[in-house]
């Protein structure tokens, strides 16, 4: 069952077109239209522009879901990701500040989040017993501590460095079209992810460890080696997170990704891929984190109070882990009414 | 086979429906956006014969659930609405330049006209008020300053170098001229916070006077009671003989006004502080831990930015130093360059003290 969608609507109707529209991602797919039209009716200035010029800090968070949905199907959990974006774009600032050419900055980027989640991957593969969480809470720790301490002894102090040179981050930040730059990206490493987790014996393999650890090594998997090859992936990610951060900001301080350890695990668990591991697919991760994008736009075009929008998305993301539960007692009642 | 072509589907439909969902949008609102950009300079025509009504002024603040924030919006939202304009406050979602970012792309979706902005990080939203103004939207800045070459001009509630002056002095007198004192801020990265610290620092050093003072500690609370009341904690365990804390943030000066005040501490305590916060703990006797403090007028400071938002929005003004202008009622005033930047200084800071904490802790 490698690939199924991790939330069922009907626990009924199983095969045929229904059950397509009937997926959790086909009702996603209508939730983004519905917002789409949502946005449009409450706010004249919901347009393809605006929308795409209001999405590059939040496609930057996108990166990161794809890396957290491998974690969360093998039953994983990391939110030190928040805290390493802040540290990759520290480095990165602080390093072209320096004199480091751009190209050269944007691979230590990439290189300081590969590091950070290989640190990750290190201490939860080394030290099985440990729960992945308190791991990640103190990995968190550090790499918003070290940043700290890097704003302290390179920084001009005051916690807060901005690009000095910004030829580089402008070419990234350009548009083609309308269409940022980052989105491209987004969907170009969209796709790789997706398919090498739903069509691939690796992402297949993930799915095994996600649905019973001991099974799988027993069948052979290299359990521990995938998990660290998951959280150094994710690490890379969050670099890459950082990088688009940059083109937004042109600087970094110390509340830089503040959240978005949690803002990317709620697109995933919305997109229908379960914390407990071996459930869900990131298509469906992907459309979520669109329908939080949009709406929070859509939203914040009409000046609803920036804190009203938060409990609204917290109360989409409870509403939609219940849904299953909800339908299933549904069913369970027609049945019995039935008989 | 099938799931193939599923997922071919599903991802082809998300890129489309995006596409659907802000295309069909994009010929309906094509024609609204079209006006709302005409309708920024039109407004800019207009105004000077009439008077601001139509023009949309935006307030963006450092973070939700701020005292301080909510009476400065009240300020700007009492100016704006006296002159006909339409208001628009936004609190960040987190008091980071990130969060502001957000609001800020969403105020120029909305094509308003003006947008005050108080900075929660000095060069974070370069990029972003940049592309403001290219979209025709007057940018300043108040209470906490952003990159000067990003906004027209900057309400400043106090000189930096006032406001130093006051609290050194300030320390001065509660020490009684030597010993140990330790500063509680408010984030690290606060600009306003830091350039007053800074000229603390450099009194410190250039003048003899204030030879004796040992500054032990800057501690940062974040402006989050529960750290600053932790930072406070520290202070007084770390150093048993210090003789004073300045907070010059309403946050941490409340949270250690209760901290020593609970612990019947020797340690006394000023800084800038909001009078109905800190009412019980204002005193002369060792049963309150704060003598007196100082604060500029937090509904004054956004009257002030509202009446500069008109004026910029009009044209009266351009933020050039030397522009004059009439803020209403605060009166007239000037703008001037301090320190290669453009500045309107709104006064001196206001002492409050046990004499007049009475009438003033029921304003603000």
């Amino acid at each position: 069952m490698a690939g199924k969608s991790g939330r069922e609507i009907s626990a009924e109707v199983k095969g045929g077109i229904r059950s397509k529209i009937l997926s959790w991602e086909g009702a996603l797919i209508l939730i983004l239209v519905a917002v789409n039209i949502l946005g449009v009716v409450i706010s004249p200035n919901y347009n393809v522009s605006n929308v795409l010029r209001e999405m590059p800090r939040y496609l930057a968070e996108i990166f990161m879901m794809f890396g957290m949905g491998y974690i969360l199907v093998l039953g994983d959990i990391d939110i030190s990701v928040g805290a390493l974006v802040c540290l990759a774009g520290t480095v990165t600032v602080l390093s072209s500040n320096a004199g480091l050419p751009f190209g050269l900055a944007v691979v230590v980027c990439l290189l300081v989040g590969l590091l950070g989640g290989m640190l990750n991957g290190f201490i939860a593969t080394r030290f099985t017993e440990l729960p992945t969480m308190i791991v990640t809470l103190g990995t968190q720790i550090i790499f918003r501590g070290i940043a700290e301490v890097l704003f302290e002894t390179w920084g001009n102090g005051g916690g807060t460095a901005s690009m000095t040179d910004t030829k580089g981050l402008m070419l990234l930040a350009q548009k083609i079209g309308p269409f940022p730059i980052a989105f491209f990206c987004v969907i170009i490493v969209g796709i790789i992810m997706i398919t090498v987790l739903a069509k691939t014996t690796f992402g297949r393999k993930l799915y095994a460890i996600g649905s019973n650890k001991t099974a799988a090594y027993y069948a052979g998997i290299k359990v521990e080696k995938m998990r660290f090859i998951c959280y150094s992936l994710l690490g890379m990610l969050a670099g890459l997170c950082a990088l688009f951060l940059l083109t937004a900001t042109f600087g970094s301080n110390t509340t830089t990704g503040q959240g978005f350890e949690m803002e990317v695990i709620a697109m995933c668990v919305f997109g229908g891929i379960a914390t407990t591991g071996g459930k869900g697919n990131l298509i469906g991760g992907f459309i979520a984190a669109f329908i939080i994008v949009c709406l929070r736009i859509a939203l914040g075009q009409r000046n609803i109070n920036t804190q009203v929008i938060l409990v609204i998305i917290g109360l989409m993301l409870i509403i939609s882990v219940l849904v299953p539960s909800i339908s299933n007692s549904i069913a369970a009642r027609k049945k019995r009414s039935a008989a | 086979m099938k799931k193939k072509v599923l997922s071919v589907l599903l991802a082809t439909t998300v890129v489309a429906s995006l596409l659907a969902g802000c295309g069909s949008s994009a010929a309906a609102p094509a024609a609204d956006a079209a006006p709302a950009a005409d309708a920024a300079p039109a407004a800019d025509a207009a105004a000077p014969a009439a008077s601001s009504g139509g023009a949309t002024y935006a307030l963006v603040t450092k973070s939700a659930g701020n005292p301080f924030m909510e009476r400065m919006a009240s300020g700007f939202q009492e100016a704006v609405e006296a002159s006909g304009g339409t208001v628009v406050i936004q609190n960040p979602e987190a008091a980071t330049p990130d969060a502001q970012i957000s609001v800020v792309q969403s105020l120029i979706s909305q094509g308003v006209s003006s947008i005050a902005v108080d900075g929660n990080d000095a060069n974070a939203l370069t990029a972003v008020l940049t592309e403001a103004s290219n979209a025709g939207i007057k940018v300043l800045s108040l209470d906490s300053d952003v990159a000067p070459d990003t906004r027209a001009v900057y309400c400043n509630q106090a000189g930096v170098q006032q406001i130093g002056e006051t609290l050194m002095e300030a320390v001065y007198d509660l020490t009684g001229g030597e010993g140990d004192w330790a500063i509680l801020s408010a984030t690290s990265q606060a600009t306003n916070q830091n350039a007053w610290i800074d000229a603390m620092k450099k009194l410190m050093e250039s003048d003899s006077k204030y030879a004796k003072l040992n500054l032990v500690e800057v501690a940062y609370g974040d402006d989050e009671p529960q750290k600053s009341t932790d930072q406070t904690q520290a202070l007084l365990q770390n150093y048993p003989d210090l003789k004073v804390i300045c907070a010059p943030t309403t946050v941490g000066i409340a949270a250690a006004a209760k901290v020593l005040q609970d612990q019947k501490s020797s340690v006394k305590l000023t800084g800038l502080g909001l009078p109905s916060e800190m009412a019980e703990y204002i005193g002369d006797d060792d049963a309150h831990s704060c003598p007196y403090m100082y604060l500029w007028n937090p509904i004054d400071l956004g009257r002030l930015a509202g009446y500069t938002s008109i004026a910029l929005v009009d044209g009266s003004i351009t933020g050039a130093a030397g522009d004059k202008f009439t803020a209403g009622e605060l009166g007239d005033y000037t703008i001037e360059e301090i320190d290669g930047s453009t500045q309107i200084i709104l006064g001196p800071p206001f002492k409050f003290d046990p004499s007049n904490i009475d009438e003033w802790k029921s304003v603000y």
